[in-house]
């Protein structure tokens, strides 16, 4: 017991110190400018807006697998619901901060409630977030108050299931709709969005869930996880076809942009044909959680799990760094054919920051506000 | 309401640059940034080579992307047609410069003009630093700020927001042409209003079979080029046996 106390305090200690850390990049941002990051005006965006949509995306995940029993009356899984409702607002307000340090001029942005454009799909994305985070916070305040199902938590429970299939579509749509940006462009991007979306809130889930297990034992009984281990399975053969569908397409077509975007894609290398975070981050996992034993076991759970997370968030930079690998028009006269990308030290700690945040919050909730909670 | 567009005739261009670096004077435009810029290739296989030269800007898109996907109307059109930026309005998602096709948006990725920020003297005691520089002649960030630019729009745009040309609307609202058109010691460029068949403009559109950037994309840009400098010439054979 005391060493665990022990664990615990020093858990806090380097979250602790990782949010002053993420607090002085915060003030040194906002005081110098973006120019810390290694981005420019053709690599537009970098690792903190891929954070920002891996984490909204897991969010939206997250919500979607809490429909299950809170929208579609699966009452065994209740005993995940809280869990999986706080799990989605902490974790979207990882990505909040992620965004919020991307943006250049944060304080503008009283602007998009005064002078909304509703034809801008990122105003969208800002709005529907904002709503989906109000709601799972007064959805998860009436759970937390023994309200499960009253017409008014019932209606907060369908409304974030609605918003969150909405808002991975809306992300996807922030570069579908980029004429300039033919390899974005069309509705491959929504519905990647979704299908990721789902695919890595339930390994955060899984994951999550059985660290938290091991650390402090819950009560949740173990097949439960099995039943969500094989909608895991399922939503990785899902992304799997889809990408394979995806890079098939992509690597057949002579569209110039493709053949540019092609030389860049492998920004994490290639083990024969395959880029290596599709093959260890989504391929393997898919493999192992195949194997029923490695399924049922909690170390096949979670290796396969741990592999899927860190496997989309690679995948989501990828993709958004070879989209603008290469600079646009006149920009071509200044900057050289290829851009190459590693993050500096202060994309890293913005990284660091949200997560930090995602996981104190995490760490806080699971202490005092008894996650595992399910009517009776 | 006028329509404004411009033509640029690529015959008459010599490649000179004056445009950019008018541009840069008129807008107090900072490093690394480029309000007008230009395309360059080079075409064929030495000894046979040929050098183009395309000057760009924004080219005022009926139907901007960068002004469809702003969240805040930040970026927005006018009824002139000049798509126009309010930094204050800007939370410098940089979505409109990532949706440009023409690659005429940049972001101030740090406060602007830092040459002319910098307090260190070359020389100690024998020259002046850039800043003092600055304050001598009584510029305002750069020692030739052009305070005329203030009209419509922040003299130096603060870093966080993006820029990009506006044809100069603070001219062009006095009735005056846009800074590039005025410097072009070729009279390449051709600045008016496309909705009066009677402009110069309308007159080289009809005489000319003009093109226009990334036409296929269906922005429908405003500034049109004719013609090309070709000055070579090759002997008739027939087909070349
Ligand atoms: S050229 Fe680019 S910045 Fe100018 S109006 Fe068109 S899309 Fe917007
Ligand atoms: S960077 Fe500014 S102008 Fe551009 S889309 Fe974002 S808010 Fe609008």
């Amino acid at each position: 017991m005391s060493e665990n106390k022990g664990l615990y305090g020093i858990w806090l200690a380097v979250l602790g110190i990782a949010i002053v850390v993420g607090l002085i990049t915060a003030v040194k941002l906002f005081s110098q400018g973006h120019g810390l990051f290694n981005a420019n005006d053709v690599l537009i965006w970098t690792l903190p807006l891929g954070v920002y949509i891996y984490l909204a995306l897991a969010s939206s995940g997250l919500t979607l697998l809490a429909a299950i029993p809170l929208v579609f009356g699966v009452r065994k899984y209740e005993p995940f619901a809280k869990r999986l409702v706080f799990l989605a607002i902490a974790t979207l307000v990882g990505a909040f901060v992620s965004i919020g340090l991307e943006l250049g001029s944060v304080f503008h942005m009283i602007y998009i409630m005064l002078s909304p454009n509703f034809s801008s799909p990122i105003w969208w994305m800002g709005a529907i977030y904002s709503v989906e985070l109000a709601v799972l916070l007064v959805k998860f305040w009436k759970m937390h108050t023994g309200d499960w199902h009253s017409g008014f938590s019932k209606f907060l429970g369908t409304a974030s299931f609605i918003l969150a299939l909405a808002a991975p579509l809306m992300i996807g749509s922030v570069f579908g709709i980029t004429e300039s940006r033919v390899t974005y462009f069309g509705p491959v991007m929504s519905i990647y969005c979704l299908l990721m979306a789902f695919l890595s809130g339930t390994a955060l889930f899984i994951l999550y869930s059985l660290v938290v297990n091991k650390v402090t034992g819950n009560g949740v009984p173990a097949e439960l996880y099995d039943e969500v281990a094989l909608i895991f399975t399922y939503a990785a053969g899902v992304v799997a076809v889809f990408t394979v569908l995806k890079y098939a397409i992509e690597s057949a077509t002579v569209v110039p942009e493709f053949l540019v975007y092609r030389q860049f894609e492998h920004a994490f290398g290639t083990v024969g044909v395959f880029h290596t975070e599709v093959l260890l981050g989504l391929f393997l996992p898919f493999v192992l959680l195949l194997i029923r034993s490695v399924r049922k076991a909690a170390g096949g759970k979670i290796v396969a799990s741990a592999l899927i997370l860190i496997g989309t968030l690679l995948m989501h930079m990828e993709i958004l760094l070879a989209g603008q690998s290469h600079p646009v028009g006149p920009k071509a006269e200044q900057f050289p054919g290829f851009i190459s990308y590693f993050p500096s030290i202060w994309e890293i700690l913005v990284f660091v920051f949200a997560l930090a945040i995602m996981l104190l919050l995490y760490t806080l909730g699971e202490r005092y506000l008894k996650l595992t909670e399910a009517p009776e | 309401m006028p329509r404004y567009a411009m033509v640029i005739d690529l015959q008459r261009c010599v490649g000179c640059g004056a445009c950019s670096i008018a541009c840069r004077n008129e807008n107090n435009v900072p490093e690394g940034i480029y309000w007008s810029n230009k395309i360059t290739e080079t075409v064929g296989t030495f000894p046979n080579v040929r050098y183009h030269y395309i000057p760009t800007l924004c080219n005022h898109c009926e139907y901007a992307p960068c002004v469809r996907g702003c969240p805040t109307k930040a970026m927005h059109k006018l009824e002139n047609g000049i798509t126009m930026h309010d930094p204050k309005k800007c939370i410098g998602c940089k979505y409109c410069e990532f949706n440009c096709p023409y690659g005429v948006i940049y972001f101030n990725w740090e406060a602007p003009h830092k040459f002319w920020r910098d307090k260190r003297v070359e020389i100690k005691d024998g020259t002046a630093s850039p800043s003092e520089l600055v304050k001598e002649v009584g510029g305002k960030a750069v020692p030739y700020y052009n305070p005329e630019r203030d009209a419509t729009l922040p003299g130096i745009r603060p870093k966080g927001v993006v820029e990009k040309c506006t044809f100069c609307d603070h001219r062009v609202n006095l009735g005056e042409l846009p800074r590039c058109v005025e410097a072009c010691p070729a009279d390449a460029r051709i600045f008016g209003d496309i909705s009066d068949p009677k402009s110069d403009i309308s007159a080289l559109l009809g005489k000319f079979r003009p093109f226009r950037l990334r036409e296929q994309i269906g922005t429908n840009p405003h500034v049109f080029y004719i013609r090309g400098y070709n000055p070579a010439a090759y002997q008739p054979t027939k087909g070349g046996v």
